[in-house]
Parts: C-alpha cells; sequence; structure tokens
C-alpha cells in the first residue's frame, strides 16, 4: 500500500491567530481514518486545509502537503480545480444546506463530470452512481428539499465519487442523521472504498463511531494532534490524557444513574492559547514544562502522542 | 398551476370591492366636497349648486352611491370628472400612455444597472471598487427624488441639452414618424433618468446583499470542493438563488407603475397620471381619484400574481408545495 496523501508540519492561522499547528500525518491508500475530537479543534479546517478552500481570513503559513507524490500546497487555484472533485471528493454534515435548493439532483451531480462526454452518457453514470447509493433513478429529477435527511446525504456522497477520487474527506457526514440513518451512511461508506479505490478522512466527535469506521484515529486539540494509532488501541488504552478523558464520558462506559465524568474546563479559544500544552489547563497530571512549552511527538510502539509524561521530560 | 391562478383570480374581484369600497368611504368622508368650493363663488346660485349635486348623485347615502358608482364600473363606465367635465376613462387614456412609458423605461433602465453593479459589488466585497459603489449607493438613497428633479432641471435649463416639459416638441406635427418617436425619447429622457438615479441605490444594495449572501452559503462551497471553475459558480449557482428575493420586489415595482413617478412628473412637467391624480385629489375630483385608486389596486394584485407565478417557476421549493 502507498501513500496518497501526506502532510508534513503544516500550520494554518493568519498574523493574530494559529488554528493548525504543527500537522503532519499520512493517509495510506484504501485506509480509513477518523479526526476526533471536541468543536473547535480544527478538525474541519484539517479537511479545508487538504483541499485549500479555507476561509479567507486563514492561509496555509508554512508546511508541505503532498498528495499523489505532488506538492499541492505550491498549486495554483486553476490547478486544485482539477483537484477538487476530481481526485478528492468532500461530503459535509447538513446535506440540505450543503447542496444547491435550486437544481435538480441530477444536474448538480453532472456538473461535477469532469471529462467531456456526451448528454446521454453524463446521465446513465448519475444515474448508475446514484443507484450504487441505494437511491432509485428518480432521484436523478428530484430536488434537495424532496428527498429525505439521509438520502440527501447519500445523493451528496454521489456527487462527491461521481469522478472516481481516491480521496473521501467527510466533514461530520452522520452528525445530523439520526441513528439508523447515520449507521446507513455508515455502512455504505465502508462497502465503498472495497468497491472504489478509495481512502476516507472521517471528521467525527464520536470517537466509539471512530474505532468502529476507522482503521486509524487521530486525536485532534486545539490545533494540535495528540495522539495517532490504530483505532482499537487508541479506543483501548489511550495514552494522551485529553484522549482518556474523552473516552472516559462515553456513554456507554456508565451504568444507570452513574454520574459521567465530564472534561472539566472547556477547548481555548484560538485567540487566547494557553503557552505550552494546549491541554494544561484542563488536566490533572500537568507539570510544569506543560505550561512553557508544546510538546513534541514521542513514538511508543505504533503510536505517536503528545505528552510530556512519555519520555524523560519531566526533569528537563 | 393553472389552479392556483384561477384560485387567485377569483380572490381579484372581492379584494377590489373591498379596497375601493374603503377608499371611498375616506373620500367621501372627508369634510367637503368638489362644490364645497364653489360655493364660495357669489355667482353660482345655492340652487344650481345643489342641482349639480343631485346631477353626478352626491345628495344620496354614501353607500348607495358607492354601489352606484361599483354598478358602472363593471359596465366599464368610470365616471364624469368635476373639473374637466368629460368622461374619467378619456382623461386616463390621454395620460396612461405618457406614465407607462416613463414607468417602463425607468424601471428597465434601473434593473439593467443595479443588478450587475450588484453582482459586481458583492464579487468586490470590501475592497475599494465595492467601497466607492456602496458609497455613491448612499448618497443615491439619500437624495429625495424630487431634489434629484430640481437639480437636473437646473442643470438643463442652463445647458440646454435636453428638452424640458411636455412630450412634444414645436415641430411635432411636420415630423416624420420615426422623428417623434425621437423627439418623444428626448422628452422622456429626463423624467426617465431622474427616476433612475433615484432608484439604482436602494435597488443595488439589494442585489448586492443577496449575492453576497448566496456566495456565503454551504452550497457555494459544496461547489467549490466539486472542483467548478469560479465564474460557474458565480453566475449558476450564486445568481439564481441571489435573483430569487428579487421577483418579489419586481412584483411591487409593477404596481407603482402608475403612481411611482408622481413627483416627478409634477416637477417635470410630465403629463402623466401621477400629475392628473394629484390634481383630482386636491379639487375634490371624486371620479377621477377613484379610477386611478381602481386601477392602482389592479395593477398591485397584478403585480404581486405575476411575481408569485415567475418564483413558481423558478424556485421548485414554492412549485412543489
Amino acid at each position: 500500500m502507498g501513500k496518497i496523501l501526506e502532510i508534513k508540519n503544516v500550520v494554518v492561522g493568519n498574523e493574530e491567530i494559529k488554528i493548525l499547528r504543527d500537522i503532519s500525518f499520512e493517509v495510506e491508500e484504501r485506509e480509513i481514518i477518523s479526526i476526533v475530537g471536541e468543536s473547535g479543534c480544527g478538525k474541519s479546517i484539517t479537511l479545508r486545509t487538504i483541499i485549500k478552500l479555507l476561509p479567507q481570513n486563514l492561509n496555509i503559513l508554512s508546511g508541505k502537503i503532498f498528495f499523489e507524490g505532488l506538492e499541492i500546497t505550491k498549486l495554483k487555484e486553476k490547478e486544485m480545480q482539477n483537484i477538487r472533485g476530481k481526485k478528492i471528493g468532500m461530503i459535509f454534515q447538513e446535506p440540505s444546506s450543503f447542496l444547491n435548493p435550486l437544481f435538480t439532483i441530477g444536474n448538480q451531480i453532472e456538473e461535477g463530470i469532469n471529462e467531456k462526454v456526451e448528454k446521454d452518457k453524463k446521465k446513465e453514470r448519475v444515474i448508475k452512481i446514484l443507484e450504487e447509493m441505494g437511491l432509485s433513478y428518480n432521484v436523478y429529477y428530484q430536488y434537495p428539499h424532496q428527498l429525505s435527511g439521509g438520502m440527501q446525504q447519500r445523493a451528496m456522497i454521489a456527487m462527491a465519487l461521481i469522478n472516481n477520487p481516491v480521496l473521501l474527506l467527510a466533514d461530520e457526514p452522520t452528525t445530523a442523521l439520526d441513528v439508523t440513518t447515520a449507521f446507513g451512511i455508515i455502512s455504505l461508506l465502508k462497502n465503498l472504498i472495497l468497491i472504489h479505490n478509495l481512502s476516507i478522512i472521517f471528521v467525527t466527535h464520536d470517537i466509539s463511531l471512530a474505532k468502529y469506521l476507522s482503521d486509524r484515529i487521530f486525536v485532534m486539540y486545539a490545533g494540535i494532534i495528540v495522539e495517532k494509532g490504530p483505532s482499537i488501541e487508541v479506543y483501548n488504552s489511550p495514552l494522551h490524557p485529553y484522549t482518556q478523558k474523552l473516552i472516559n464520558c462515553l456513554p456507554e462506559k456508565y451504568n444507570k444513574g452513574e454520574k459521567i465524568k465530564t472534561i472539566e474546563g472547556e477547548v481555548p479559544s484560538f485567540k487566547n492559547l494557553p503557552l505550552g500544552c494546549p491541554f494544561s489547563p484542563r488536566c490533572e497530571i500537568k507539570n510544569k514544562i506543560c505550561e512553557k512549552r508544546i510538546p513534541p511527538e514521542i513514538k511508543i510502539g505504533n503510536r505517536i502522542v503528545r505528552c510530556f509524561k512519555y519520555g524523560n521530560f519531566m526533569e528537563s | 398551476m393553472k389552479r392556483y391562478i384561477l384560485n387567485r383570480l377569483f380572490q381579484f374581484i372581492p379584494l377590489l370591492i373591498g379596497m375601493t369600497f374603503i377608499s371611498f368611504l375616506i373620500i367621501q368622508l372627508s369634510p367637503g366636497d368638489y362644490f364645497t368650493q364653489l360655493k364660495m363663488n357669489p355667482e353660482i346660485s345655492p340652487e344650481t349648486i345643489e342641482k349639480m349635486r343631485k346631477v353626478f348623485g352626491l345628495d344620496k347615502n354614501i353607500v348607495v352611491q358607492y354601489f352606484y358608482w361599483l354598478k358602472n364600473v363593471f359596465t366599464f363606465n368610470l365616471g364624469v370628472s368635476f373639473s374637466y367635465h368629460v368622461p374619467v376613462s378619456y382623461l386616463i387614456k390621454i395620460r396612461l400612455k405618457n406614465t407607462i412609458s416613463l414607468s417602463i423605461f425607468s424601471i428597465f433602465l434601473t434593473w439593467i444597472i443595479s443588478i450587475p453593479l450588484g453582482i459586481y459589488g458583492a464579487i468586490k466585497n470590501k475592497r475599494w471598487e465595492e467601497k466607492i459603489l456602496s458609497f455613491i449607493a448612499y448618497i443615491g438613497i439619500s437624495i429625495p427624488s424630487f431634489f434629484l428633479a430640481m437639480l437636473f432641471i437646473f442643470f438643463i435649463s442652463k445647458t440646454a441639452i435636453l428638452p424640458l416639459g411636455g412630450t412634444t416638441s414645436i415641430f411635432y406635427k411636420g415630423a416624420t414618424p420615426f422623428e417623434r418617436f425621437i423627439d418623444y425619447l428626448k422628452h422622456l429622457l429626463v423624467p426617465g433618468l431622474i427616476l433612475t438615479l433615484s432608484g439604482i441605490g436602494s435597488l443595488y444594495r439589494l442585489m448586492k446583499n443577496n449575492f453576497l449572501e448566496a456566495i456565503n452559503s454551504p452550497y457555494i462551497f459544496t461547489a467549490y470542493a466539486k472542483g467548478i471553475p469560479t465564474w460557474k459558480i458565480y453566475f449558476k449557482h450564486a445568481l439564481r438563488n441571489a435573483i430569487n428575493p428579487m421577483i418579489t420586489i419586481f412584483g411591487y415595482e409593477l404596481s407603482g407603475i402608475l403612481s411611482g413617478a408622481g413627483l416627478v412628473e409634477i416637477i417635470t412637467g410630465w403629463p402623466g397620471m401621477g400629475r392628473l391624480v394629484l390634481e383630482g385629489v386636491l379639487s375634490f375630483d371624486l371620479y377621477l381619484v377613484m379610477a386611478s385608486l381602481l386601477i392602482g389596486g389592479i395593477l398591485l394584485i397584478l403585480g404581486n400574481l405575476f411575481a408569485d407565478i415567475l418564483l413558481a417557476l423558478v424556485d421548485p421549493r414554492v412549485r412543489f408545495k
């Protein structure tokens, strides 16, 4: 298996704030990666960085992104248009607002088709992929408001996959759906990587869903990836104090009537980040050094963790 | 769709009757009428005035008067003007053409200028291009149209590049049809441009805000993520969504075809409906005022219906309800 995406020490922000700080990871072929964390940790910004569609006030300040060996951080907007939708597809949290209400599903999927082919061929292809997503061909003629949330999300996925991309960015695609519909979407995604030659980066705040779906989990906190590793390992024996607390919040860990231990405090705002480890204000085992420096990446077995607890930093 | 339109047309008649009834009451309940002024004239005897009141039916109960008027309207008789002593329909016929050509000219020009400007302003949002445009638009909104008209007249009378007042020049009678048309157009230009200039500002701002809202919507992000070129995102995805709210405004604009230009007509001396009606109101010319209210009402309802149909055609969410 080869790497299709490699991100090296990427920093995103502007003069005042840094949203992503020193993000590095890579995605293998046919791999599902989950990025987990609370709201406002920079998960969505990470996805937007990959396709270079950042909000106007944010920029990639340093670092490199390689996609299929090509350094896309250097590419111009015109060249990026040939990668977006063609090589990298993206789906979103609320399909109802991310689909244009005035055009039919068929029209919206069709306009993404890259190659210059006849209209009939395009339509055939759209209907084929709609059926693959478990939708009837009628959906081609329907407008977004005529579909249920689950169907809209399937149409979104069809739209993202119409050009057979190698990478799918999924920005909390199941958060707005009810449990059964969400499960349908999850199993669909799992099937898709087998049929298409597809990798998925799945952003969610649900760590048990991440464990179920993905090969590896990245835990993000305030713009930093604090822990990376195989899903089962991260879930069963979390290393970073933040991951441990996150898993400790899951309701399935508790019996009826027991009080759930939530994480005290809240995610720091990007305008007011602590000097050292961003988790230090909420951390129970913090040391002096934690408030001074951001911990480096420490490799433990298959995993990488950013915490001074590991390695010999406590003395210095 | 057909049923919907028919339904709306059926609501039309009771709506018009209600509207005209209330207007009739308001006009007739205000103290005095056309003949009150004649009473001041010592040469006209009170008997003559009473006789004239009877002729015009003004001696009867207000409600009865109204139904007489309504009955006549259904036979296309709009009554006789007190001050002009000719049928109201004749008066309106000569003025209507002028008002409609003025309104259509200025509405067309206003829209054709402000829609592209609004799009341009939204695309260049917060840059100097937009700041200049928005500043000018602010000035345009702040200046009342009558003041703009006065400035215009002052400017035109100093330079004499365009004719002022009326619809025709002296040589009109001997001119060819084409020359007549050009002459008419030249006369139209002064009130037309004043109306256009005073309308562009607000329409520009509306369009700019609509387009801005559209290009900041999530579905635009989806379109970017699909790798669609920016011009297509603007002119397919954003434009269609931005233009929808404008259609409703267009419907209202249609209803103002007759009355919207009144003030400018009076100041520039354009012989249109606005001037006629204002003079009618001042002299208690009941049937003239009623006729113009009736036509205004019909246009308002038709304009709204037209906008609703147009909206249903472009917005599937309205269509499939």
